[in-house]
């Protein structure tokens, strides 16, 4: 399998976006509609009580083309969570499920913490209207820190296949000081739990699923799965757990590996390969995949350098 | 200024303060001990009774605290006699960026043949509001000196519907099920420029004591306000039915003696339905004294034949609890 690179598609900074954003389109999520497909990701405001980032979901109607842009969304689809909730400080990613005639938003909730930057867990929102608006089932998450997940369960990703939900999703293993003028860094796997109703999940209780290419400091993001010819792919994005923002080669590359049981992975980062351009917007780092198939063609959404501040780019698999 | 007041009912218990038993600014030599025997929980010896407490060193020069939690084990004969203090406290706090890193408190400890476990509640730091709490488990097999966690995570996590602020858990067994009760937040409120949060009580059952399934309800109706907070839920079995003893307070300037903490009382048939009749309670603030301002987390036990009430005093047990005896029967 081979990607064929078709370029970034979207920049943000491009474009007026709600909740007073500028810049990041992070971690696209597709909802194919009959003649147009709405790609959902994380923009950034600023939090003027700090000057911290709070990130939001918008969204960007395209044509099925994949070129043309039809609309950015204009209003809030989810506000942030209430003071003291998960979700307070930012919502990135979401990811979309249609289901029956509602559609479902798992959110990656953020909240700020004190001797950690950050902790996040996984809710869940439904939309009545097409997708353009979420309202959260509670206050709460669907899925959060557990026993042995102790921090940072985030990035769900949810398909429904022979009637039984599955989550992909990452739990992290702890926070470590590899530097004593820096603050901590954040190690985390992906896993996988099930689920009769969306709701109530049963965690695979930190099993992580996706063996590691780069030793146990490897943090691993953003598994996204699809089907193709009756075998399972997931596409995810790993990198180095310390000084992975701005070193050459520490970065977010994409991973890759299979399953013919759901169960089992084998991990092939390359076959299919995406290598970053030189000179390009996703020269030093990709990161944050999303795969989906439109119209018999199967298609790699992903943001390229500094983590999506200057959008999402597009690749379409050749077999 | 609004007046907490009750109207005792005339069946209500009859507890006969016996004083403080247990102050823990009288403890040398351990730095992490300083003030504070919060939420009192006992496991009962051959020759003595171990009361676990929750302390803390002095605060951080941000005036931020940890807690941890020890015990104290009194003579079975005369509960105001201390025979020791734990050398350290029964466990570690937390690592870097987990739920228990900042504070380990309160425990609730309870046999399971040869070993004790905890149940306990662990507090970390959040940026926009003060804490947030999530509920652990750790087995003893030292007869409850120290514990060692099972998991570095909580053994009952945040729910849609309970989305922060798992404390206070009080674990019970009856027949061969297990019941935790605890406290979830609800909401958290602005109050002179300070997040308060506002919780209720709520119970999970577990067939293991590990996998828990929450039933999700508010167990006991609020009275005082819609935002009251309510705290300790303690529950006992008596005379054919299940007693809870447990406290309550206004959501905001609960610091002062009107709007503190008092005690409330419940009562069920079924653990899950419950009554609640606080003018049965049968104990309050003193005159004067060191519980003349708040008396918060009971904690009932039996112990040869008489039944005690542990109890907190002024500021939520800063200088210690104490004891106080039922008059009668629990019924």
């Amino acid at each position: 399998m081979k990607w064929k690179k078709i370029g970034r598609i979207f920049d943000p900074t491009q474009y007026q976006l709600p909740n007073n954003c500028e810049q990041f389109a992070q971690s696209p999520q597709t909802l194919i509609f009959d003649d147009f497909i709405r790609i959902y990701f994380s923009t950034r405001s600023v939090d003027e009580s700090n000057g911290k980032y709070l990130s939001h979901i918008a969204f960007v109607d395209m044509n099925k083309n994949l070129r043309d842009v039809i609309r950015v969304s204009d209003k809030t689809v989810i506000p942030l969570g209430k003071l003291g909730c998960f979700d307070e400080h930012g919502i990135f990613p979401m990811n979309i499920m249609r289901h029956g005639d509602v559609i479902y938003g798992y959110t990656c909730g953020w909240n700020r913490r004190v001797s950690v930057s950050v902790d996040t867990s996984i809710g869940l929102a439904i939309s009545r209207d097409d997708g353009l608006t979420f309202e959260r089932i509670g206050d709460g998450p669907v899925l959060g820190a557990s026993l042995y997940e102790p921090c940072l369960v985030g990035d769900g990703f949810v398909r429904v296949i022979d009637g039984l939900f599955h989550m992909w999703y990452i739990f992290g293993t702890g926070w470590k000081k590899y530097s004593p003028e820096l603050p901590p860094d954040r190690t985390y796997k992906i896993g996988h739990a099930t689920s009769r109703d969306g709701i109530h999940w049963e965690k695979e209780e930190a099993r992580q699923i996706i063996s590691d290419r780069l030793g146990d400091d490897e943090s691993q993001a953003l598994p996204t799965v699809i089907e193709i010819d009756g075998q399972y792919h997931m596409f995810f994005c790993y990198r180095e757990s310390f000084d992975f923002r701005k070193s050459k080669g520490r970065g977010y590359a994409i991973g890759h590996a299979w399953s013919d049981d759901l169960v089992n992975w084998v991990r092939e980062d390359n076959n299919p390969q995406l290598e970053g351009t030189p000179g390009e917007w996703d020269s030093e780092m990709q990161c944050y995949p999303h795969v989906f198939e439109c119209e018999g063609k199967v298609y790699l959404l992903y943001n390229g350098n500094e983590f999506g501040r200057y959008g999402f780019g597009l690749a379409e698999l050749e077999v | 200024m609004f007046q907490q007041i009750i109207s005792w009912s005339k069946d209500m218990f009859r507890w006969k303060k016996s004083g403080k038993v247990f102050t823990p600014q009288e403890v040398e030599g351990r730095s992490w001990l300083k003030e504070f025997a919060q939420a009192p929980a006992t496991l009962i010896f051959d020759d003595f009774v171990r009361i676990y407490f929750s302390c803390r060193p002095p605060a951080d020069e941000n005036g931020q605290y940890v807690s941890y939690s020890a015990y104290v084990d009194l003579e079975r004969g005369d509960l105001f006699k201390i025979r020791e203090v734990s050398e350290k406290p029964i466990l570690s706090l937390g690592g870097l960026g987990e739920f228990d890193e900042f504070g380990t408190y309160p425990v609730s400890v309870i046999r399971n043949g040869d070993e004790v476990r905890a149940y306990y509640a662990g507090w970390t730091r959040c940026e926009s509001v003060p804490f947030n709490v999530g509920i652990g488990m750790a087995t003893s097999h030292d007869g409850g000196k120290t514990f060692s966690k099972l998991g570095n995570g909580p053994i009952v996590g945040y729910s849609p519907d309970e989305p922060f602020v798992l404390s206070g858990p009080k674990v019970r067994r009856f027949g061969d099920r297990w019941y935790l009760w605890y406290i979830a937040g609800r909401k958290w409120i602005m109050a002179d420029g300070r997040a308060e949060p506002v919780y209720k009580i709520r119970m999970a059952i577990s067939d293991d004591g590990i996998q828990w399934s929450k039933v999700h309800q508010d167990l006991i109706e609020s009275r005082i306000e819609e935002d009251e907070a309510q705290a300790s839920p303690d529950v006992f079995y008596a005379n054919g039915k299940y007693h809870m003893f447990f406290c309550y307070r206004y959501s905001s300037h609960y610091r002062s003696k009107e709007n503190g903490y008092r005690i409330g009382y419940a009562s069920s048939s079924n653990l899950i339905d419950w009554e609640r009749d606080d003018s049965k309670a049968g104990i309050d603030v003193s005159e004067d004294g060191w519980d003349a301002e708040m008396i918060s987390y009971p904690h009932v036990f039996e112990l040869d034949g008489k039944t005690y009430l542990a109890y907190l005093g002024n500021q939520v047990g800063r200088h210690g609890f104490g004891l106080a005896v039922l008059d009668g029967e629990l019924k």
